[in-house]
């Protein structure tokens, strides 16, 4: 059980740092408005310049297939609640690498989803 | 202009993106009940990525999660990761949803107070209204 627990935080975690790639990736590139579809081509074309992405994607991809081999051999039920966690790590890491704020209401409402997720995912 | 809180636009985005990923995810979920194996493990993983590579579910559903992920760039070009990222678990809420309605499943108290968690965490975070990040630390991303 604890092997399964620690492939979940390790799937989360590489998940989570795929995410804060994509988010650098994505904070790089101008203030486009999107509202154009000109504007729109240059910011896709940008972005998918970027490396970080590209690093992004790949560690989602490895953090999906740690978090496949986690589902096949736990539990949805212990599985699940724990992957929630990831929600609170990127409240966390967000805050370190890019920079964002932590205020009252995030804090609390992150809190409030994980326990509801757990909620949801520990009972049949 | 760059958003400095969540917009009802792109609130939807958000929403939009989870409907997507649970479309996906029962696109997939077709597609893998479909290969007659009950459980995979070590002797039999090759032949169950096999009989999955010629599954038209999983390929949709591969294709829907990939086309999804347009949606959700364009979520992180305009709101912080960390309130994107907690709105988006609107697809808890979802799943149970579309399984009342078209599984006729039975969801119990304990989970709807779990649904009711969620619902409230979703607009708490919603209220955050701080900057993206601090104006220096974004002209320091500006090329």
């Amino acid at each position: 059980m604890v092997k399964i627990v620690l492939f979940v935080l390790l799937a989360e975690a590489v998940t989570v740092i795929g995410q804060i790639l994509f988010k650098k990736s994505a904070n790089s590139l101008e203030r486009y408005s999107l509202r154009s579809n000109g504007a729109r081509i240059r910011f896709l074309s940008e972005i998918f310049a970027r490396p970080s992405l590209w690093l992004g994607f790949l560690a989602i991809v490895i953090g999906l297939v740690i978090w496949l081999i986690a589902l096949a051999q736990g539990d949805l039920s212990l599985v699940f609640p724990i992957g929630s966690l990831q929600y609170i790590m990127i409240l966390f890491l967000a805050h370190i690498f890019l920079g964002e704020k932590i205020d009252k209401m995030k804090f609390i409402g992150t809190f409030l989803v994980v326990f509801g997720i757990v909620l949801i995912t520990t009972t049949h | 202009m760059k958003q400095n809180h969540l917009t009802f636009k792109i609130f939807s985005l958000i929403v939009l993106n989870d409907l997507v990923d649970t479309a996906a995810q029962l696109f997939m979920k077709k597609g893998l009940l479909h290969t007659g194996i009950d459980s995979v493990n070590l002797s039999n993983i090759a032949e169950f990525a096999a009989r999955n590579a010629s599954s038209a579910f999983l390929w949709l559903g591969i294709l829907v999660y990939a086309l999804n992920f347009f949606i959700w760039i364009v979520v992180l070009y305009k709101v912080d990761l960390s309130i994107a990222m907690p709105v988006g678990s609107f697809s808890y809420i979802f799943i149970p949803i579309f399984a009342i309605l078209f599984l006729h499943e039975h969801v119990n108290m304990v989970r709807w107070i779990g649904i009711i968690c969620i619902i409230l965490g979703i607009h708490f975070v919603s209220q955050s209204k701080k900057p993206i990040m601090k104006e220096e630390k974004a002209n320091q991303w500006l090329r």
